[in-house]
């Protein structure tokens, strides 16, 4: 039994009724004038049969579209606005061609654009004829201070879709005879990024947010994104391959005066050297970026095309986005055609990305486009090794538990017995099975075998608890995951070896912080303990539980309402906020529902998997 | 055998109480494992524990959710404790899930070993013969989701334990009901902050007590006597 601190919201607050909010969005994108070669504009047409099926209340409060006292409640009204505001379907070049007829009053005043960027997957590859192939940008919201974009995805076919180009003609939204390239997308796929991207915004792992689905017969969605700037590199890399200098430098210019605008750059110096802040400013978001992707075991295929990541480092399309239970880092996705990127080799594509920007940058100040290659050993390469080396470290130390203050002292004043650290973490991180390479549901893999979560979790308790190190079969018992078997554990001399050294870093971390802070061992390994328990909760979705998960609600519905899925939603991503110093300590005793009980199980299941 | 009742309510509601388990302990700074009834919600309660137990001078906490797989090196450290506490929650699951991880039994062990086990509502529930008094009353119980069938529990004492009570006209008609029906059996109710001390064959009343006993209610003063 326990006693339930309540918190409970004024029934008798009524939600706005006009919601004139959301009228601001209306197709409106101030790119369409700075940089009109990146975008193709379609008229736009009502599209009837939709209904809501998700709403994230609090990004709509966060963002301005929705008074901050607002109830979750879906009223009739707000329904039909969002509605009004999302459910369309452009009218493409196909229903031009053959000449379909609309009622004029379901037609937008305004035009809607999908944008032009790289894609490795089209023929052309210079960026020439791919994009936005079946998403369109809504438009803006402006919010104190700050300015989102907002874009649907699933809104019809466009030009820039893989279909048009590999048949050489233009489809019509929906056509079955396709499915990459029909327009469409699906309500899975919204359910998916409404979860995964609420869990990457608590942990604070820059990402699109999910505002609406809308959902139409056959599982059919629109699925409404919202960002501070969807921008991507590859909205640049196209103009650089295409060696359009005008359109480049505007895109770049453009972008630049967004992260001003959002004063997410605040120092931006004026004239040529903005460019090389421009720069600087890309290197520390990749190599900060994949380093966190490293060490919390997220899988996102980048690659030479700057696609699948925003210019800020944010997730965008969680369809290529994975986090994996334990360093699964040999596997790789089957693209059919070919395999994606591996989780270590993220690191060389994001530096690739960098290089290309070095490329970039020097295009737009001197107006000639260098081979790519002369940028080969460009000292932002260096930096970029620098700052990705100096978060790995700092991923590392928070992993283990140490709070910000430790941290900072460490990696400042102990690099080295931090370094040497980490160095024999990744050891027995990067361990594989004897099993080998094999085949995986959607991929190949070649199993991690040690959880390193479970390690870093179970180690501080037994030290408080004995003062002393653990023995090494205790070690290995600790860490061993279900994909290990005991050939795969058995102990080496050198495996033994590099337990003493992993013991003997750990104690010595202690010490020294101990030492500085002027706290006892028990008081440092006490804290270690306690936020090594969020850290490194038992309790991690990966990719595969996601998809699970999310199955599951859909299979709950229609009896699940929105209001239902949004505090499902907001105590799932609580409940996966692994970050000690923001976690909501105040819901004391709080209560799991069946519907939760089951999510958690799902969770578990998969805990240790891709 | 050392055990600690606790009524419930927030850590700062309890210090007398935690004083008493750390007396029992016989040491000044014992090895502390919190086990709570559920990992779900875990963090915030593990802090708070953790932070009072704290700043009553206690260094070694470990915390050991029972409903998540664990491997056999935590749980002989965990066995090595002084004190074993059991946090409150909903009863049914906790005691489903301390017989699936076969817990009952090394509960029983570690008391009779001489740790002291210490409940905070269905944790001190759990420590009675068995856990009805997490179904009643209607208006304030556990829900049995995991619809148990063997409400058996730790038996290490041969009263009944009522947690949360309130001095009531309707808490008190099922109360006294439900004494009626365990017949010569104690039913002690306390209040958040309230709870027994048991040690040996004596136990100790730390605030506001009461007993239901065939039928009739008690008011026990804080005091100290010998188990009847």
């Amino acid at each position: 039994m326990s006693r339930i601190k309540l918190n409970i919201q004024n029934p008798f607050n009524s939600p706005t009724e006009d919601y004139e909010t959301f009228d601001q969005i209306d197709g409106s994108h101030p790119l369409k004038k700075k940089v009109p070669e990146s975008v193709v504009e379609y008229k736009a047409r009502y599209r009837d049969g939709g209904k809501v099926a998700a709403f994230n209340f609090d990004l709509a409060k966060e963002i301005g579209l929705l008074d901050e006292d607002h109830p979750d409640k879906l009223s009739k009204s707000l329904s039909k606005k969002i509605l009004d505001t999302f459910s369309i379907m452009i009218i493409n070049e196909y229903d031009e061609i053959v000449g379909k007829k609309f009622p004029e009053d379901q037609i937008k005043p305004n035009t809607y654009m999908a944008t032009r960027y790289l894609q490795l997957q089209h023929p052309n590859k210079q960026g020439k004829t791919s994009g936005d192939g079946r998403s369109i940008w809504n438009g803006q919201v402006k919010h104190k201070g700050k300015v989102y974009d907002i874009s649907s995805c699933g809104t019809g076919a466009t030009c820039l879709s893989p279909a048009t180009h590999l048949y050489g003609r233009y489809f019509e939204s929906g056509d079955p005879s396709i499915s990459y390239g029909c327009g469409y997308s699906e309500v899975d796929e919204g359910f998916s990024t409404l979860f995964f991207s609420e869990i990457f915004e608590k942990n604070k792992i820059g990402t699109e947010r999910l505002l609406a689905v809308i959902e139409f017969p056959n599982k059919i969605s629109i699925n409404v994104r919202v960002h501070q700037n969807l921008i991507r590199p590859s909205h640049m890399f196209n103009h650089l391959k295409q060696g359009n200098h005008e359109a480049l430098t505007k895109m770049v210019d453009y972008h630049i005066a967004r992260e001003k605008r959002n004063k997410i750059w605040k120092e931006v110096p004026k004239g040529q050297q903005k460019y090389d802040y421009f720069l600087n400013k890309e290197c520390e978001i990749f190599s900060d970026l994949v380093a966190r992707f490293e060490s919390d075991y997220i899988f996102c295929w980048l690659d030479w095309d700057g696609d699948n990541i925003l210019m800020d480092g944010s997730v965008i399309d969680f369809g290529s986005i994975r986090q994996f239970g334990l360093f699964h880092h040999e596997y790789r996705f089957d693209d059919v055609s070919r395999f994606s990127t591996s989780i270590k080799e993220q690191k060389h594509k994001a530096k690739y990305c960098i290089q290309t920007f070095a490329q970039l940058v020097d295009y737009v100040k001197t107006g000639k486009r260098k081979p790519l290659k002369d940028f080969n050993n460009h000292q932002i390469l260096k930096k970029f090794d620098k700052v990705f080396e100096d978060k790995s470290l700092e991923y590392f130390v928070t992993k283990i538990g140490f709070n910000s203050k430790d941290t900072k002292y460490l990696l400042k004043s102990k690099r080295k017995e931090v370094l040497s650290f980490y160095k024999t973490f990744c050891y027995f991180e990067r361990y594989k099975s004897l099993h080998g390479l094999h085949e995986v549901g959607d991929g190949i893999n070649w199993d991690a075998i040690y959880c390193m979560r479970d390690l870093l979790r179970e180690l501080p308790q037994l030290y408080l608890s004995r003062g002393e190190n653990i023995k090494k079969s205790e070690f290995i018992e600790i860490a061993r995951s279900s994909y290990a078997t005991d050939p795969d554990v058995a102990l080496t001399n050198y495996k033994s070896k590099k337990i003493k050294d992993f013991q003997e870093s750990y104690w010595k971390l202690i010490n020294l912080v101990s030492k500085s802070s002027k706290k006892s061992q028990e008081k440092i390994l006490l804290e270690i303990s306690m936020r090594s328990s969020i850290v490194n909760k038992f309790d991690r979705v990966t990719g595969d539980s996601i998809t699970t998960i999310v199955n599951k609600i859909l299979g709950q519905r229609p009896k699940l309402s929105p209001v239902e899925i949004q505090k499902i939603l907001r105590d799932f991503s609580e409940y996966q906020n692994m970050d000690p110093d923001t976690k909501d300590y105040q819901n004391r005793h709080a209560k799991q529902g069946r519907l939760m009980k089951g999510m958690l199980k799902i969770v578990r299941d998969y805990r240790e998997g891709l | 055998m050392k055990l600690v009742f606790y009524g419930g309510g927030f850590e700062e509601y309890n210090i007398e109480l935690d004083l008493e388990a750390i007396r029992l302990s016989g040491k000044k700074r014992p090895k502390v494992t919190y086990i709570p009834s559920c990992s779900y919600g875990l963090e915030a309660d593990f802090k708070a524990f953790s932070d009072h137990y704290r700043d009553l001078g206690v260094k070694q906490i470990m915390y050991f959710p029972i409903d998540l797989p664990f491997d056999r090196v935590l749980e002989r450290e965990i066995q090595s404790s002084d004190i074993i506490h059991l946090s409150g929650g909903n009863t049914f699951y906790f005691l489903n899930h301390l017989r699936k991880k076969k817990w009952l039994s090394k509960l029983k062990t570690f008391v009779g070993d001489g740790g002291v086990l210490t409940g905070l509502s269905a944790g001190g529930i759990l420590m009675t013969p068995d856990i009805k008094t997490a179904s009643y009353p209607s208006f304030d119980c556990d829900e049995n989701e995991d619809r148990i069938r063997n409400f058996e529990a730790l038996n290490l004492v041969e009263f009944e334990f009522f947690p949360h009570y309130r001095n009531s006209k309707r808490y008190n008609e099922v109360l006294t009901k439900e004494s009626k029906k365990i017949k010569n059996r104690s039913l002690f109710a306390s209040p958040d902050g309230s709870g027994l001390v048991v040690e040996g064959s004596r136990i100790s009343f730390i605030g506001r007590n009461y007993l239901f006993l065939n039928g009739v209610k008690h008011y026990i003063k804080e005091q100290t006597r010998l188990i009847q």
